[in-house]
């Protein structure tokens, strides 16, 4: 029998319903559940669970998290921009730590929700998941329907390169709170580091006889140079609007301070009319005024405007550290590929040049229900040790959340840029969440709908500020969205 | 015979041909059109016909071009013609795609469900289009009804219907969902097609004795041979392209099929940037399906032949 | 008889039928019944929560929206594609004239017949991808033809234009599909008898004559089916597909482009919501089987035998 048949009656029907919709859809909902019996019963949650776990392993030094040896381990990994061959190199390291059990099940997908989500719904997850790219599932749901397991142990583990530290000391700063939705247990570990800001070829300003401006009247009069010579100052991928905030949230925070960030996630009322938004608003609509923005914009996708940057049509572009190995086929060889963080807008700035945003990308998670739990734990902790770290930023050019693990690599223009931000910012890393929290205020109502339109030139700013507020205060009122607070 | 609108000879267009003129002049008597009609339409008519043409045709020779290509080149001049043959690309179509893995799989999935979709839903088709019996209108919207829901939102209950039959990851119950999820499709065109049909021979053959079963497959479905033919080359294309029903309930290796491989090809372009090798893939994917139209195409003009003996 | 009539109209259902309830609209029914519920998708768990979907999207802008835009495309689409492929099927089946009173395509018919099928050899999404390229603004085929005849100045943002982005995935949807009516609407007037044509033609019927008085009245059914069918595919999967991949957002700029299929995709898929997304379908399957039943009562005519 599945949930389908045992939901509708009247004990367990919950109290949303009301007791005269009932009677009206008993009719309906008889017909549906009646014939819920054997093969046709929709869902095999009822008799799945606990039950199925493998029997834990002995806790010893050299297995923190007690691993049972002999049990299978299941993996989904992420077929993206990074590719897979990062976790097939770490689970042969999890063979050779434990010989007895099986190959580890290796899949990789770019279809995350579609794959996975009959076996959420069946009780019978994988035991680690890399739940990213366009189809991951919500974060906010799968926490909140306690799909996840803490991994807490893990974090409170020994290392598996320095048995005095544990894993969360081997973490780089932000990366465990950003696991965690509310209250102390961490249900994500996001494994890659991603550096957003406003990227540029150091080729391209140079040819200009120019360095990256540190101020905001630098940007424009750079941009008047450039505009003179026939060369946009700015291009975004249009169709994604949702990129413009990896450089202007920092800009905001950097106006405004952090508390302006905080609020804005938190979905506060007027968090979106504090003055510091005004200022960046209109700061970025004045590249569009001016036309510093390269002309069809708009129309671009992410690939089409990355790749008229590095053909040199446009000199800056919001975005992620990810470009570096997306834009790659189309880069030359002498472009000199840059990350900075946003200029400043004048010296009443709360926060210094250098302000930036960081935050883990991809994100692991170990299900609830999953066979293994511990075996998933213990794949992430070798996946968190100096080496594993190594090779993936070898092979995929992006940090990780180990902190360290690229001293002794030759790094690329773009990847030691990133580094070298990171060390100028200092303590000014920001990280607003609003793109894990709630996708769809954050891509299609702000982005879309909101920066989207301003920067076409459709919306003034100051529009776009009321239409923002608009849509934030409708989403903390919306009940069927889970929301969560800084803490 | 000749038909006697046709324009005089000095306005006709290339389309047809100048023999035609002697026998032509002879015929016209009644219907002569105020001049021009045909003129202006033929030309107009021509027109649209390249028109469309060189629409259709263009972008498939793009992409053709374009999978010999580098990925710089695709990007940054993408009209431009190629530089070099590239054929590593369609070598790392082929390994990424699977195409030789899952080629077997992709003739029997798709073999299996063409036959079962045809049979079963022309003879559904057949009943519904010619038979009156209470519910026929139901039955008939029940079809058309599976047309119009999203199958992304059922994915989850028939993934255990056919968890709990043991049809997960086998290539024969993948057959038995392409036909069911084919059905709608099907019995509503043969619906419709059926009821063209003209109901004097099958009369005929009943009055002869013929059971309803003999009479039809020994004389309706002869006769519905052009529209099995249309139906069964767009279920073909159908089945080959169809990825969200397979992504679900057949994630095993061994029983992936063609299309799974070309998704993750073309999902990956996104992230991986790989645009040569993803039109590699997708030259590589058309060339079966036109080669199949092409011999199905011969099918349908012997059909026309077929239909004008009767 | 009649008893013969029954067992033979039983067991030719029967196979077709159930297969037809297991696999597809047994899934659905269950499906259906989550619109009910506040079942997320992602856990076994779910209650109760009556209509409160219903009443939830009758209050929600964006479903309007999708609504008003899915409803522009069932009208519009069908008429331009039909319309395109009749005349098109008809110029190459029957359009042509020659001697020797052969009732025949235009000159070429065979050459057009093979490439009018050329987008269908292409699934839906990679027809996406590759208009991406020619609508690019930077360097889109588009663009760079208008630059090249001189109308360089009117380079429109194509999808990034509120105005033009709806125009522009219609665009996209007719010129994937003309080719599948063509190569129906030529099967159907394969079917009709030569000698109407050539008995037309002896009455000196014209080819605008012959098209409305013979063709199409003896192709209405199939016209009429086609017309239902192309209605299904601009509220579903293909609408779905282009709006998906092409369109910024996708659904924008500005929801002008989304769609009821992109929504359901978007609640079930991003927003964690698969019972509103299910709310949605069941919107989506309204509209459709309406829409159905309108073209059949519109176009119901007396039935036209040879």
């Amino acid at each position: 029998m599945g949930t389908t048949s045992a939901q509708p009656t009247p004990g367990a029907s919950g109290n949303g319903l009301g007791r005269r919709d009932l009677i009206k859809r008993s009719a309906a909902i008889g017909l549906v559940t009646v014939p819920g019996v054997g093969f046709l019963s929709s869902c095999a949650s009822g008799t799945g669970g606990d039950t199925d776990k493998v029997d834990k392993g002995k806790v010893t030094k050299d297995n923190p998290l007690g691993v049972n040896e002999s049990a299978a381990l299941e993996v989904v990994i992420f077929d993206g921009g990074f590719g897979q061959q990062y976790a097939v190199d770490a689970e042969k390291k999890y063979n050779e730590k434990y010989p007895k059990a099986p190959k580890v099940k290796h899949s990789a997908t770019q279809k995350i929700q579609t794959t996975l989500q009959p076996k959420f719904n069946g009780g019978t997850p994988p035991d680690l998941i890399d739940n990213s790219g366009a189809e991951q599932m919500d974060m906010g749901v799968l926490v909140g329907k306690k799909q996840l397991a803490d991994l807490t142990p893990l974090m409170d583990a020994p290392s598996l390169d320095d048995p005095a530290k544990k894993v969360r000391d081997t973490l780089r700063p932000g990366v465990l709170e950003m696991g965690q939705f509310d209250g102390d247990p961490v249900w994500i570990m996001y494994y890659a580091y991603t550096v957003y800001g406003v990227w540029y070829s150091k080729t391209a300003l140079e040819k200009l006889d120019s360095a990256y401006p540190e101020t905001w009247d630098d940007m424009l009069a750079l941009c008047a140079k450039a505009k003179k010579q026939g060369i946009a100052g700015w291009t975004y991928p249009g169709k994604y609007p949702y990129y413009l905030p990896f450089s202007l949230y920092p800009f905001i925070g950097k106006i405004g301070g952090r508390e302006v960030l905080d609020a804005i996630d938190n979905l506060e009322p007027n968090a979106w009319k504090h003055p510091a938004v005004k200022a960046a608003f209109e700061a970025y609509y004045e590249l569009f005024r001016k036309g510093y923005v390269l002309k069809g914009t708009p129309g671009m996708t992410h690939i089409q405007a990355q790749t008229a940057w590095t053909k040199g049509k446009a000199l800056f572009i919001p975005n992620g550290s990810w470009v570096e190995n997306e834009a790659a086929p189309t880069t030359p060889k002498d472009f000199e590929m840059a990350v900075a963080a946003p200029s400043s807008l004048d010296s009443s700035d709360k926060l210094p040049f250098g302000t930036i945003w960081a935050s883990g990308g991809e994100p692991f998670i170990v299900p609830a229900k999953a066979k293994n739990p511990e075996g998933g734990m213990e794949q992430l902790r070798i996946m968190l040790s100096e080496a594993s770290s190594r090779n993936f930023t070898e092979q995929v050019k992006s940090l990780t959340a180990f902190n360290g693990g690229t001293d002794g690599l030759t790094l690329s223009s773009a990847l030691q840029a990133g580094v070298d931000a990171l060390d100028k910012a200092g303590e000014n890393v920001v990280n607003p969440r609003l793109q894990d929290w709630y996708v769809k205020l954050q891509k299609e109502q702000i982005g879309v709908a909101g920066l989207g339109e301003m920067m076409a030139g459709r919306a003034t700013p100051a529009e776009t500020i009321a239409k923002i507020q608009g849509y934030a205060d409708a989403a903390a009122k919306d009940p069927n969205i889970k929301h969560y607070k800084h803490q | 015979m000749k038909t006697t609108e046709t324009p005089p000879p000095a306005v006709r267009q290339g389309g047809d041909r100048g023999p035609d003129q002697a026998a032509h002049a002879g015929a016209g008597r009644s219907g002569r059109q105020p001049g021009g009609e045909g003129a202006a339409l033929n030309v107009f008519s021509h027109g649209v016909l390249v028109i469309w043409a060189i629409m259709v045709v263009l972008p498939l020779l793009w992409a053709v071009m374009t999978s010999f290509k580098t990925d710089d080149a695709i990007l940054s001049s993408p009209w431009s013609l190629p530089d070099g043959l590239h054929l590593e690309n369609w070598g790392r179509a082929w390994n990424q795609a699977h195409m030789s893995d899952y080629f077997l799989n992709t003739i029997i999935v798709v073999g299996g469900s063409l036959v079962g979709t045809l049979v079963l839903g022309s003879m559904a088709a057949y009943v519904l289009a010619r038979f009156e019996f209470p519910g026929n209108r139901f039955v008939y919207y029940l079809f058309l009804g599976g047309n119009s829901f999203p199958i992304m939102l059922a994915l989850v209950p028939l993934f255990y219907v056919m968890s709990n039959l043991s049809l997960l990851n086998t290539l024969h119950g993948l057959i038995l969902v392409y036909i069911a999820y084919s059905l709608p499709f099907t019995v509503f065109f043969l619906t419709a097609f059926f009821r063209t049909l003209p109901s004097s021979v099958a009369e005929a053959a009943l009055i002869d004795g013929a059971s309803h079963s003999r009479t039809f497959f020994q004389v309706m479905l002869p006769m519905a041979r052009p529209g099995l033919i249309s139906v069964g080359i767009f279920n073909f294309l159908g089945q080959w392209n169809q990825y969200m029903l397979p992504t679900v309930l057949n994630t095993e290796p061994e029983t992936k099929v063609l299309s799974q491989g070309l998704v993750e090809l073309a999902t990956s372009q996104g992230y991986k940037g790989d645009w040569s090798g993803l039109f590699a893939g997708l030259v590589m994917a058309m060339l079966p399906v036109l080669g199949a139209y092409i011999v199905f195409q011969r099918q349908v003009v012997s059909g026309l032949t077929a239909g004008a003996l009767k | 008889m009649q008893h013969g009539k029954y067992r033979f109209i039983t067991g030719f259902l029967a196979l077709p039928l159930g297969l037809y309830l297991l696999f597809v609209v047994w899934p659905f029914v269950q499906s259906i019944y989550y619109s009910f519920t506040d079942w997320t998708g992602l856990s076994p768990e779910f209650g109760m929560i009556g209509a409160g979907n219903y009443t939830r999207m009758l209050d929600d802008p964006v479903f309007w929206k999708s609504l008003q835009h899915s409803l522009v495309l069932v009208l519009v689409l069908p008429l331009v594609t039909l319309g395109l492929a009749l005349f098109f099927a008809f110029m190459i089946n029957v359009g042509g004239r020659r001697r020797n009173a052969v009732v025949a395509g235009v000159r070429g018919s065979a050459f057009y017949k093979i490439a009018y099928f050329f987008p269908q050899v292409l699934s839906i999404a990679i027809v996406a991808l590759l208009f991406q390229f020619a609508f690019n603004p930077d360097d889109g085929m588009i663009n760079a033809t208008l630059e090249a005849v001189g109308l360089g100045s009117i380079q429109p943002d194509w999808l990034g234009d509120p105005d033009l982005a709806l125009i522009v995935v219609m665009m996209v949807l007719v010129w994937s599909t003309v080719g599948f009516f063509v190569v129906l609407f030529s099967a159907g007037m394969a079917s009709i008898p030569r000698e109407i044509y050539e008995a037309a033609l002896l009455d000196g019927a014209t080819r605008f004559t012959t098209f409305f008085r013979v063709t199409l009245p003896l192709l209405w059914d199939t016209v009429q089916s086609g017309w239902v069918y192309m209605g299904i595919l601009a509220l579903g999967a293909e609408s779905f597909a282009v709006v998906q991949i092409m369109t910024v957002g996708p659904g924008g700029p500005d929801y002008s482009t989304t769609v009821l299929p992109l929504y359901v995709y978007q609640a079930a898929f991003r927003d964690g919501q698969a019972a509103y997304a299910t709310t949605i379908g069941v919107a989506l399957l309204v509209v459709t089987l309406a829409f159905a039943a309108i073209v059949m009562r519109l176009g119901r005519r007396e039935r036209l035998e040879f």
